[in-house]
């Protein structure tokens, strides 16, 4: 009696409709859910619109999760069913076959047209938001330009001959551009809570056009791997009302034009410290750190740390700043400078004036002392 | 020689002995038996600096590795898991099994066959051995962006041995898929019409025709990556003219293709697997077989949507080529929970991680159709959103469907079955684990955690989802360890097991298990695309009616 088929094989299977019903309950219930609930946890800031576009994309994202959900639900609630519901039963003979279905044409037409309608349907809205983003914002009240360094970002405004590092200020409300470019590698200029993204390519100039709408400090983040220090090229953007904006913005132009006169604005730096060349990196070193470290035996006594041996040394493993020692510490130590519990401080690269290029021959030359 | 033909002697693939035989064997089983078995010691190298990886983020603010060496970590992980693990493993297989499901002797170009896989293995070494140079192994990432990867930033040797390695493993990828395509042409046994190959046999050919197409734009963009930072020249230096862009489309234009060429073979595994475990034949077969073609074709056609950040490419365009992808591949979906619809199913181990692959799978295609979105990937983009993504595809697929082969055709390779119980462990640690490790990085990802990073600052949730991550990483590894022992113990135990333990329905059963070296002896008639499961039934039917 092998050949006739088991019961639970007959029809569409045992229970095929309370388990349909079951799931479009499900993907109803935890679409509605997805819909509704605050999501600002994972979404930063979503109920607060930040800047103009915020809402639409985050409706899509809402839109698309829902729809998403739904399939997933449907389709490893059928996978999870139909293993239990149509699994070989004990009593079964080990040569037991399932029914031989070929294909059902028509099944297979409609389950290729419906999902083209509802991804065109996606395809569409997406393009529509996109467009908002990319041409939605009115004319710019001004444009700020975003310049990508390793590993920092510059910010340059209208008016000041100088740029702002790794601190950007907007006024509150206005349509702004932002214009993305970099000076070495590429990078990328993420606000996560604005939702917006670009990549920061040498030899091109991109745009962003938005309207922060919600006063309030954010995180600039680089999201594009850009070298050793990659994780910690971030920077802050305020967000704040146009008067305060406006005094800040006359500040800088007060200190920028103090600080034109003794030199030229300094390169931002950061390096890989592999590259260097340990002769200029010695000259630098005698320029711009022996006023505070000694680095060869026949150098005098300073305050700042002895650093003939940094890099030998096995009684001290770490860096001042607990980092192990390694040229990429190093560099990164030169460049951001440190402030420990002692009375001195190191100064940054901004301070001492070391370029990319002066970290990274600094740090060859202290890697080359034994 | 005596006078006895080698035709009549089923020498199995392993019994023949020494070292030399190996090195200079020509026999496509041993050939392929070579690729995966170096192909898994990758995954391992892999899958330790993946740990490697995990320990330094399981928390916020850690320095357990330096960050250069964490730079080389994570680009040669890639890197191995890419170009000498999942591709490498499928084309392995295919070795082994386009052959014997088609009815041929070997594959059409014995030789060459053999110097393919010789120069993937000298590519590999090549790329690792960069590890031993001045200033470490390559360390811009897996796709090795200009002008960080130009020399001004990575003067050391290790990113011209990444080079190399790289051009000599897609030389390879290359000639095998010239190999298989030509092999599947000319070499089909009388009766194996086009519509009778199997569905793993077909997956294999439109994975081949995506190679012919993709792989030389990479040659072509690695050539001159090597000619920019060795011979002076600027193709992508905006300085002199050039473009940093134009590296990333000929990158892309293999790299969008590729990401089918690493899942198309591991659907015709996964189909092969659900229709001989649910008792039944594959559900649409032509669909599945004009699905698989049309998804190499349009994935000709999206490699931008790698690119929407940039700002340079048309965004409407490449977003509804990428929507459009979908449609395909969910009809393969259809088709398989077709195929399991009134079947007699057995949750073997083989069957676990085909039904593992399919869940997985669909996660990462839904989060796919998502970042297929521009405004959507403008946030997800670059973020651990999209890390998630790629690993419920790359991981969450051909890794399990890699695993679902592996048990599958363990007895047919190497006449050895594994342990099932063992093998189901194995399977609730790899799914718990890879669930855990990568469902929480898309919460990080959309927080605002990007990709790459050394470390992070602790914001608030961002430890506890990494650790969990960490956590599930560890899960995982355990699971590889209860398969390496599985392994180990099932070979040193050799229990007895039949040529065709799981009753198969393709050709590869017809034969003893391990396969002679000249396959078969005598083929069954093939009338359908299953020529073992109608012998079987047939043979069946005489039974009874005696
Ligand atoms: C104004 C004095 C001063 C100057 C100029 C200065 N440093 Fe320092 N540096 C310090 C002090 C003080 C510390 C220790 C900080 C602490 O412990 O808080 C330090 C620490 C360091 C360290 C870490 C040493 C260790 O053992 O961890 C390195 C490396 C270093 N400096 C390199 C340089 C280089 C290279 C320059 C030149 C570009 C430079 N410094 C210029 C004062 C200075
Ligand atoms: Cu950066």
């Amino acid at each position: 009696m092998a050949l006739q088929t088991e019961p639970h094989k007959m029809g569409m299977g045992p229970g095929f409709w309370p388990v349909t019903i079951g799931l479009t309950l499900l993907g109803i219930v935890s679409g509605i859910l997805i819909g509704i609930l605050p999501l600002d946890y994972l979404l930063p800031s979503s109920s607060l619109n930040v800047t103009d576009r915020g809402a639409d994309i985050d409706f899509l994202f809402r839109f698309m999760s829902i729809i998403g959900n739904a399939i997933f639900v449907y389709v490893t609630g059928f996978v999870i069913y139909f293993a239990i519901a149509f699994r070989r039963r004990k009593h079964e003979p080990i040569e037991s076959i399932g029914v031989q279905i070929h294909d059902l044409p028509a099944l297979e037409f409609w389950w290729s047209i419906i999902p083209t309608v509802i991804l065109c349907v996606l395809a569409i809205m997406s393009i529509r938001v996109w467009y908002l983003v990319q041409y939605g914002t009115g004319a710019p009240a001004f444009a700020v330009e975003v310049i990508g360094h390793q590993y920092n970002f510059e910010f340059r405004y209208p008016g000041l001959d100088r740029g702002i590092y790794n601190e950007m200020h907007l006024p509150l409300g206005r349509p702004v551009r932002v214009l993305v470019t970099s000076v070495d590698v590429l990078h990328s200029f993420w606000v996560p809570e604005f939702r917006l993204k670009a990549d920061t390519v040498p030899g091109l100039v991109q745009n962003l056009n938005f309207t922060p709408q919600v006063a309030g400090t954010y995180l600039i983040e680089c999201t594009e791997f850009c070298g050793v220090n990659h994780s910690f090229m971030q920077a802050k953007l305020i967000v704040e009302p146009q008067a305060k904006f406006n005094a800040w913005l006359d500040a800088q132009k007060k200190t920028a034009a103090v600080a034109a006169a003794p030199a030229a604005s300094v390169a931002p730096s950061g390096s890989l410290a592999l590259a260097g060349d340990a002769a200029a990196g010695k000259t630098s070193f005698k320029q711009k750190c022996s006023s505070c470290h000694k680095a060869e035996a026949s150098d005098p006594e300073q305050d700042g740390p002895d650093l003939e041996h940094v890099f030998t040394n096995k009684a001290h493993p770490t860096l001042v700043n607990g980092q192990s020692v390694s040229p990429a510490h190093v560099a990164a130590l030169i460049e951001s400078g440190y402030k420990g519990s002692g009375p001195e401080a190191m100064p940054s690269a901004q301070q001492t004036g070391a370029s990319a290029k002066d970290i990274a021959n600094l740090t060859a030359y202290l890697a080359s002392l034994k | 020689m005596s006078g006895v033909s080698t035709r009549d002697l089923p020498v199995p693939a392993l019994a023949r002995t020494g070292l030399l035989s190996w090195i200079a064997t020509t026999d496509h089983k041993r050939i392929g038996i070579m690729y995966m078995v170096t192909a898994f010691a990758f995954f391992f190298v892999a899958g330790i600096m993946a740990m490697l990886i995990r320990a330094q983020l399981a928390q916020p603010n850690q320095s357990i590795v330096t960050s250069h060496t964490y730079s080389q970590l994570f680009t040669l992980h890639g890197t191995a898991m890419i170009f000498f693990f999942v591709v490498p493993f499928a084309f392995g297989l295919a070795n082994f099994l386009v052959p014997l499901q088609i009815g041929a002797p070997d594959m059409a170009f014995p030789r060459l066959n053999a110097f393919t896989y010789w120069i993937f293995l000298l590519g590999a070494l090549t790329v690792m051995s960069g590890a031993a140079t001045n200033g470490g192994a390559a360390a811009s990432g897996w796709f090795a962006y200009v002008p960080l990867s130009g020399i001004k930033i990575s003067s050391g040797l290790g990113q011209d041995f990444w080079i190399l390695g790289i051009l000599m493993a897609s030389i390879s990828s290359i000639l095998t898929s010239i190999n298989l395509i030509t092999t599947v042409f000319i070499y089909r046994a009388p009766g194996m019409t086009m519509w009778r190959i199997p569905i793993f046999t077909w997956e294999m050919v439109a994975t081949a025709l995506l190679v012919l197409m993709a792989f030389p734009a990479l040659t072509a963009d690695l050539g001159m990556l090597l000619i920019d930072r060795r011979f002076g020249g600027h193709f992508f230096d905006p300085a002199a003219g050039g473009s940093a862009v134009l590296y990333q489309h000929l990158f892309w234009f293999f790299g969008h293709p590729e990401v089918y060429i690493m899942i198309l073979p591991y659907f015709g595994v996964v189909t092969e697997i659900v229709s001989t475990f649910s008792r039944k034949p594959v559900f649409g077969y032509v669909g599945m077989v004009l699905a698989a073609f049309a998804i190499a074709g349009l994935s000709m056609g999206v490699w931008a949507h790698h690119m929407f950040t940039t700002g340079a490419v048309s965004d409407p365009f490449f977003s509804a080529v990428s929507f459009l992808i979908a449609v395909p591949t969910g009809i393969k979906f259809f088709n398989w929970i077709g195929t399991m619809w009134r079947g007699s199913i057995s949750l073997t181990t083989p069957m676990l991680f085909a039904v593992g692959f399919l869940l997985n799978f669909l996660n990462g295609g839904i989060t796919g159709v998502m970042v297929a979105s521009p405004p959507i990937d403008f946030h997800a983009e670059d973020s651990y959103f999209l890390v998630s993504h790629f690993h419920y595809v790359i991981g969450g697929g051909s890794l399990f469907a890699i695993f679902a082969a592996l048990f599958f055709w363990f007895p047919k390779i190497f006449g050895v079955k594994l342990n099932e119980y063992w093998g189901k462990v194995c399977f609730a640690f790899e799914f718990i684990g890879f669930n855990l490790t990568f469902f929480p990085m898309y919460f990080l990802g959309v927080m605002g955690m990007p990709r790459r990073v050394y470390t992070y600052p602790n914001l608030p949730g961002w430890g506890s989802l990494n650790a969990l991550a960490t956590l599930g990483a560890a899960i995982m590894a355990v699971g590889v360890i209860i398969f390496v022992v599985n392994v180990i113990v099932s070979a040193i135990r050799r229990a007895p097991v039949p040529d065709d333990p799981w009753g198969g329905f393709t050709l590869e059963w017809a034969t003893t298990s391990p396969p002679p070296a000249h396959n078969f002896d005598r083929l069954p008639p093939i009338r359908s695309e299953r020529p073992v499961f109608d012998l079987r039934q047939s043979d069946l039917g005489s039974q009874r009616k005696r």
